[in-house]
């Protein structure tokens, strides 16, 4: 049997080796050229066995022999960030990383880790002249600052760096007749967030990254209908879409590595989800159009092209359009002319007008003009109202023992589900004209602090794209925009 | 018949010694005449270290991350301001400047909840341009990149020439701290 090459065959280190001075003889050069004509074709597959390397966890492949699974060595070195060091005559292999060393020896069944021997349940083997260690030596490495902690992921087919952030695992679910729980394993149990409680769009943020995997489907009677992972900074998220039927959620951390979420069907037995409206029609009495800047602001500037000019006439032109398909709906400005009107007086003209719906109309600027379409700017859903609120008519009040206090700048998250519904209404509606693409962001605007009412900022064209800029500086451009929106604003209504 | 074979030797000869030659010139070249001297940011004091900055995509649509060697600094105050300072200067991969530029850092302040107060050169106000993608981009960019390189900032609260700002464009409000969770 050959003796294995874990690092550099015969060597006395890897790191040893790199730190001498080497003199090159011409003929060391000829051979070189050579090598590197033979090596050209074989470059492209060069780093076939790397895991990338970006936001996910470093990883390596686990591989079954005979039954038993076994990750490289050199993998497990890379892991590890350990320098190699081989000695073919004992056939052994010292992984040396910060103050540690790790130690192989081929065909034994043994891993000595500083001065501790463990049992590895199968020998090292050698296969393709590396050595292969069993996957079951991550499991005995203890927890230690200085080394970086290995896992194994759910299905077993990866060993992986666990991130300092922590980490979150595969939730278990439970579906019951009266409740479903899902339970995450959480380094960080006390970083768990409800950030959006909506039914349809149910959001909740955990610190660590994510390492575990998501069912692909869910049994009859669970009251979660689908889970995805989302994007979220410095940890992980998901979207969970809840039945109609669920009344109530909580969110528990045992402290002991494990948050559930638990969704019931009773309304007394946790927190509400944010307020909904009924299907079917919705009331618009008042709508107010909110052109964005005016007077010394004027927005975005791109050649003779103000954004203060454009976002009234859009107003006036929308105006107009609304009174066509929602007859007998009032339509109020926040600004008729070219003046100065602070965020406050534009939130008390909207709120004076008891609205229904808030649009605060913004034509979009950014970069060289690659970027182009149409954004909405929609509250989150962070806001429930107390339990004694939200429980369905014909059945008892439970008592109310929850005061939800919510300071009004923020008043606007009480209609999250609702200007949700409104942005993606509006923003189907303009896709459907031909003025995409387009981009929901769930944020609070400044147009909408203090607004009492479900409402939106809507950028309805990017006037750094020459191609925006050239449509809906033409009067049928900006007709066919307000006739797209006024149609967005219909569907709203309509709640199909 | 006799003349080609001498030719081919010939031609043989020729390319094996032009080989050799070749090899032999880039072995004299590649003989270091001397020890290397020391980079500049070797030194026992100060040791450089990888940061992770966010720059915007070219579409808009998101933020694009970089990787950077800078030399480390001793305290958080000072790895602040080399983060923002290297996000003024930009990218070097495919991404788009989101700062506004000629943005710095006047002074910072991390208290013992992990919320870091941030006081920006005027420039950050002066120098923005755009709509609501530029200044969520702005924003994104900073919070995220000093979330991402500083464990500890749970928070940011950005003020501007030691004054608190409600907003930097008119669309989004600067006047809470920003959670580093909330601008993937």
């Amino acid at each position: 049997m050959s003796a294995p090459q874990p690092g550099r065959p015969g060597s006395a280190g890897v790191a040893a080796s790199r730190a001498l001075p080497r003199r090159r003889s011409p003929v060391c050069g000829v051979a070189l050229v050579a090598l590197l004509l033979l090596a050209l074709p074989l470059a492209a597959r060069a780093d076939w066995r790397s895991a990338p390397r970006g936001e996910g966890p470093d990883s390596a492949p686990i591989q079954t022999i005979d039954g038993v699974p076994y990750v490289a060595v050199n993998d497990l070195a890379r892991l590890l960030d350990a320098t190699k060091f081989w000695r073919s005559d004992l056939r052994r292999l010292v992984l040396r990383t910060g103050a540690h060393n790790l130690t192989f020896v081929a065909d034994g069944p043994f891993a000595v880790v500083d001065e501790r021997t463990f049992w590895l349940g199968a020998p090292v083997i050698s296969r393709g002249g590396e050595l292969q260690v069993p996957a079951a030596f991550v499991d005995s490495l203890a927890p230690d600052s200085t080394l970086p902690r290995l896992r194994r992921d759910a299905r077993g087919r990866n060993i992986f760096v666990l991130p300092p952030s922590g980490y979150v695992g595969t939730p278990e679910l439970q579906a019951g007749e009266s409740a479903t729980t899902l339970a995450f394993p959480a380094s960080r149990p006390d970083e768990a967030l409800v950030v959006t409680r909506s039914r349809r769009d149910f959001r909740v943020r955990f610190g660590g990254l994510f390492t575990g995997v998501l069912p692909d489907s869910m049994p009859s009677p669970s009251l979660v209908r689908e889970i995805r992972p989302i994007a979220s900074a410095g940890g992980c998220a998901f979207e969970l879409r809840i039945d109609p039927a669920a009344g109530s959620f909580s969110l528990v951390s045992d402290g002991r590595g494990r948050v559930t979420l638990v969704f019931s069907r009773a309304t007394d037995a946790g927190e509400a989800f944010a307020l909904e409206d009924p299907a079917g029609p919705r009331a618009l009495r008042v709508i107010v159009l909110d052109p964005g800047h005016g007077g010394t602001d004027a927005g975005v500037i791109v050649q003779d092209t103000r954004e203060k000019d454009l976002t009234l006439a859009l107003a006036l032109r929308l105006r107009a359009a609304l009174a066509h398909v929602l007859p007998g709906t009032r339509v109020v400005l926040t600004r008729d002319g070219d003046q100065d009107v602070p965020a406050e007086a534009r939130a008390e003209s909207a709120n004076r007008a008891r609205a229904d719906l808030v649009l605060s109309l913004h034509f979009d600027g950014f970069g060289a003009g690659r970027s182009r379409g149409a954004s909405a700017w929609c509250p989150p859903a962070t806001y429930s109202e107390t339990r004694a609120a939200a429980h369905p008519p014909g059945r008892p009040m439970p008592t109310p023992s929850l005061v939800t206090l919510l300071p009004w700048r923020d008043v606007a998250a009480r209609h999250g589900v609702q200007s949700r519904a409104l942005a993606e209404a509006l923003l189907s509606a303009l896709e459907l004209g031909g003025q995409g693409p387009t981009r929901l962001r769930e944020q609070l605007p400044v147009a909408l602090l203090g607004v009492n009412a479900p409402g939106i900022l809507l950028e309805c064209a990017t006037l750094t794209s020459p191609a925006d800029r050239d449509r809906v500086t033409q009067d049928a451009g900006l007709e066919a925009l307000a006739e797209a929106i006024a149609q967005g604003v219909a569907a709203y209504q309509r709640n199909p | 018949m006799r003349t080609r074979t001498v030719q081919r030797a010939l031609l043989v000869t020729l390319g094996l010694g032009l080989l050799v030659g070749a090899g032999w010139w880039w072995s004299r070249r590649a003989r270091p005449s001397e020890a290397p001297a020391p980079a500049a940011a070797d030194s026992a004091r100060a040791g450089v270290r990888s940061v992770q900055l966010y720059f915007a995509a070219a579409s808009g649509d998101s933020l694009v991350s970089e990787s950077r060697e800078v030399v480390d600094a001793p305290d958080v105050g000072r790895r602040v301001r080399v983060l923002v300072s290297e996000l003024d200067r930009g990218p070097r991969g495919s991404g788009v400047a989101a700062l506004p530029a000629g943005t710095g850092v006047l002074r910072c302040y991390l208290d013992d909840t992990g919320s870091l107060t941030l006081d920006l050169t005027g420039a950050f106000r002066q120098g923005f341009r755009g709509g609501s993608t530029a200044e969520y981009l702005a924003i994104a960019s900073l919070v995220r990149t000093l979330g991402a390189n500083l464990p500890e900032v749970k928070r940011v609260l950005i003020v501007c020439a030691g004054r608190p700002i409600t907003t930097l464009g008119g669309h989004l409000p600067l006047d809470q701290p920003l959670d580093v969770q909330d601008w993937p």
